[in-house]
């Protein structure tokens, strides 16, 4: 095609005629990254959060008679009712793809707030790019405590990190121990990345402080294709509580070698991760029966509040699975972020920082058994209150603490 | 560390080698046959373990009688994968070795995706079989009877595999295609033939591996990645394209994994590994049995 005048012209007022809807789809949708491991070792996980933040942008969008922030109306009503629009990049549980990809969500496909990652070493890189674009970040499945102290002005967490969590398990065992019961030995068993080095590392001070004994701390490399050697250590130490720090794969391969090699722990406190997902209760449930986790989010609360149940069935008809303790917290993750936006009136990071900060949303508002969420200075909500769980009968129950409780411990395990 | 420790850190080590041998032994079969390394070995592992469980899953055919269907199946896929994928490659006039390196790469990214869509990312297992499960015990030292199990298939099949390439025409044919495929084709051998059935023959041995170890591993897309790198190192260590160099290279790298955990921290297991091979690379580059 020639350039004419006539070309130009008609270019210029198909431009013109363009523009103002251009403009109106800018206003009428807020993009938000959602950065999770969508294929490799993990991609089971990204899976699933998938369906749990469409499931909260589904109802962040439409009309919904819930007791929950932006159910209620359509869109974001701060915003002139803009719809949210998830924009999902995989990170591949690498940190360095999750770098590459958190600068890709927010230079090129213009996001206004980031929510990940499920692994804690992505969480620091992408957080640090958020930091660096001064896009607000929210941590919304990580737990390493390291995460909020690196003094980042726009990291955010409204769930529990793994001291808060570790911490819960002792109170615990030093309930039970008043009780009668004997716990003297802890056997740790964790993964080499930076969720399983923080989790141990607070439960090697707390079993200090508290006068328990750590008669094993076994650091493994995370998708192991064996994990004999590593059992033996445990076997050897036949402690009165085994603590994992494992993902997915290395808890089924760790409870499927424990059996081979005839051990049977008295008692396992989980650090979550894999003990919290139906994969390892599909492929070795039979052996875990009396498994303790512990959790941010337990399905029984349905009972006292209604609306748990049905925001899960709505999750369960988009995945097949019931909401679990990671995708609970990723619902949230979106749910809180999409709030700030509201309340900020604007797609500008500062503005929804701030928002964020300003953030106090009480505990009934949300699906989860905590107080509120209200950031401290370190974008650490810390009036999530983490419960323990025990599985029994295939399903699990709040067992700690009391007034969450709604069965007793069952201890030893196998008892 | 009691001597209970040791004996059942090898023994398990032991078993778990023999294993990695069986897993490997196909990728040094190819590579000894016409110089092409399968970078997508491990997504054959993966298919087999697949094929494996879905067997089991909707037929109840226990992973020990599948083993066999799984070989013939694997058999077709790998000379098709040959027939398909590799005979172009290898024909191609300009970065030969590129293009295969690619070619199979790619095919290993194809089917990791295609296993993904279809099969979903989720965890599968097969929670009761024959010998799942099962231990064997003898004063304090427990030997899971899956591997035990995996361990005598794998005997089994490097001696067949023996009698086979030393005492078959077929054998015969192999060895002479592996070293000059260019005279072979003058008294009447075809070529293509013969790496289509080589091709064949190294899937079907991976396809057996997967098939047991279905029975105590869990089954996920990616499932074939960490195997597949203890295979290359096991086929480099044993010696390229040496058969019988796959089948020590596993057990030693399988003792050498097991006695490393006795004196490092576990995290730390893959180390003595990779320090032996370095160090055979040093002293003997072509590896422990290699002719090359």
């Amino acid at each position: 095609m020639s350039i004419t005048r006539r070309n130009v012209l008609l270019g210029a007022s198909a431009v013109a005629a363009l523009a103002p809807i251009a403009a109106r789809a800018e206003t009428s949708e807020v993009a938000i990254g959602v950065i999770y491991p969508f294929s490799g070792a993990s991609a089971q996980i990204g899976v699933d959060a998938q369906k749990a933040f469409e499931t909260a942008a589904e109802i962040i969008n439409n009309k919904y008679d819930f007791d929950l922030p932006l159910a209620r109306t359509e869109g974001l009503p701060g915003l002139g009712g803009a719809k949210v629009k998830l924009v999902f990049a995989d990170h591949q549980a690498d940190p360095q793809k999750g770098r590459a990809e958190a600068e890709r969500l927010i230079t090129q496909d213009k996001v206004c707030a980031i929510v990940g990652t499920y692994q804690s070493a992505v969480a620091v890189t992408v957080s640090q790019i958020c930091e660096r674009y001064q896009i607000p970040f929210i941590s919304a499945d990580n737990s390493s405590p390291s995460l909020h102290r690196r003094g980042l002005k726009f990291y955010f967490r409204a769930a529990p990190h793994d001291e808060m969590f570790s911490a819960a398990m002792f109170d615990f065992f030093d309930a039970m121990k008043k009780k009668g019961t004997k716990i003297e030995t802890l056997a740790l068993f964790h993964e080499d990345t930076i969720f399983g080095t923080d989790s141990s590392n607070a439960q090697l001070k707390l079993a200090a402080d508290r006068g328990y004994k750590v008669v094993a701390d076994i650091k493994y490399r995370a998708n192991s294709p064996s994990l004999t050697a590593e059992v033996q250590q445990i076997k050897a130490a036949n402690a009165d509580v085994l603590m994992p720090s494992s993902y997915t794969t290395d808890a089924i391969l760790l409870v499927k070698t424990m059996a081979e090699l005839g051990y049977k722990p008295k008692n396992i406190v989980a650090q979550d991760a894999g003990f919290a997902e139906k994969a390892t209760y599909d492929a070795v449930g039979d052996k875990l029966e009396g498994v303790i986790s512990r959790g941010s989010f337990s399905l029984d609360l349905a009972q006292k509040r209604p609306m748990v149940g049905l925001i899960n069935e709505m999750y369960r008809a988009k995945s097949g699975k019931d909401f679990n303790d990671y995708s609970s917290r990723q619902f949230m993750g979106l749910i809180v972020m999409a709030d700030a936006i509201n309340r900020a009136k604007s797609t500008d990071g500062d503005k929804i920082r701030e928002a964020l900060v300003a953030t106090d949303m009480p505990g009934e508002q949300t699906i989860m058994p905590w107080r509120r969420v209200k950031f401290d200075e370190m974008g650490q909500n810390n009036f999530a209150d983490p419960v323990l769980l025990q599985y029994s009968a295939k399903t699990f129950v709040t067992i700690f603490p009391e007034q969450a409780a709604v069965s007793e411990a069952i201890w030893p395990m196998n008892s | 560390m009691t001597a209970e420790t040791i004996i059942q850190s090898l023994a398990s080590g032991l078993l778990m080698g023999l294993l990695y041998g069986l897993i490997a032994v196909g990728l040094a079969l190819i590579f000894g046959l016409m110089d092409v390394v399968n970078f997508a070995h491990g997504e054959f592992l993966m298919i087999a373990m697949y094929a494996t469980f879905f067997l089991f899953a909707f037929f109840a055919i226990d992973p020990l009688l599948a083993a066999p269907l799984v070989a013939a199946a694997l058999f077709v896929f790998g000379a098709l994968v040959y027939l398909c994928v590799v005979r172009f490659a290898v024909r191609a006039k300009a970065n030969a070795g590129m293009v295969q390196i690619f070619s199979t790469f790619g095919l290993a990214i194809v089917m990791r995706g295609l296993a993904q869509f279809f099969f979903t990312p989720d965890y599968r297992s097969i929670t009761h079989s024959w010998l799942g499960g099962k231990t064997f015990s003898i004063a304090g030292i427990y030997l899971p009877v899956p591997q035990l199990a995996g361990a005598l298939v794998s005997i089994a099949a490097f001696t067949a595999l023996y009698f086979f390439i030393n005492r078959t025409d077929f054998g015969r044919a192999l060895e002479a295609t592996r070293e000059d495929a260019g005279a072979v084709a003058l008294v009447g051998i075809d070529k293509n033939r013969v790496f289509a059935l080589g091709w064949g023959l190294g899937a079907a041995l991976v396809g057996l591996a997967g098939a047991i170890m279905a029975m105590f591993f869990y089954v996920y897309p990616d499932v074939g990645a960490s195997f597949a790198l203890i295979a290359y190192v096991t086929v480099a260590l044993g010696g390229f394209g040496s058969v019988f160099g796959a089948f020590a290279g596993g057990i030693v790298v399988g003792l050498v994994e097991a006695g490393t955990t006795l004196i490092l921290p576990p995290s730390l297991k893959s180390v003595g590994i990779y320090a032996v091979y370095l160090l055979v690379v040093f002293i003997r580059p072509r590896g422990l049995f290699g002719s090359l």
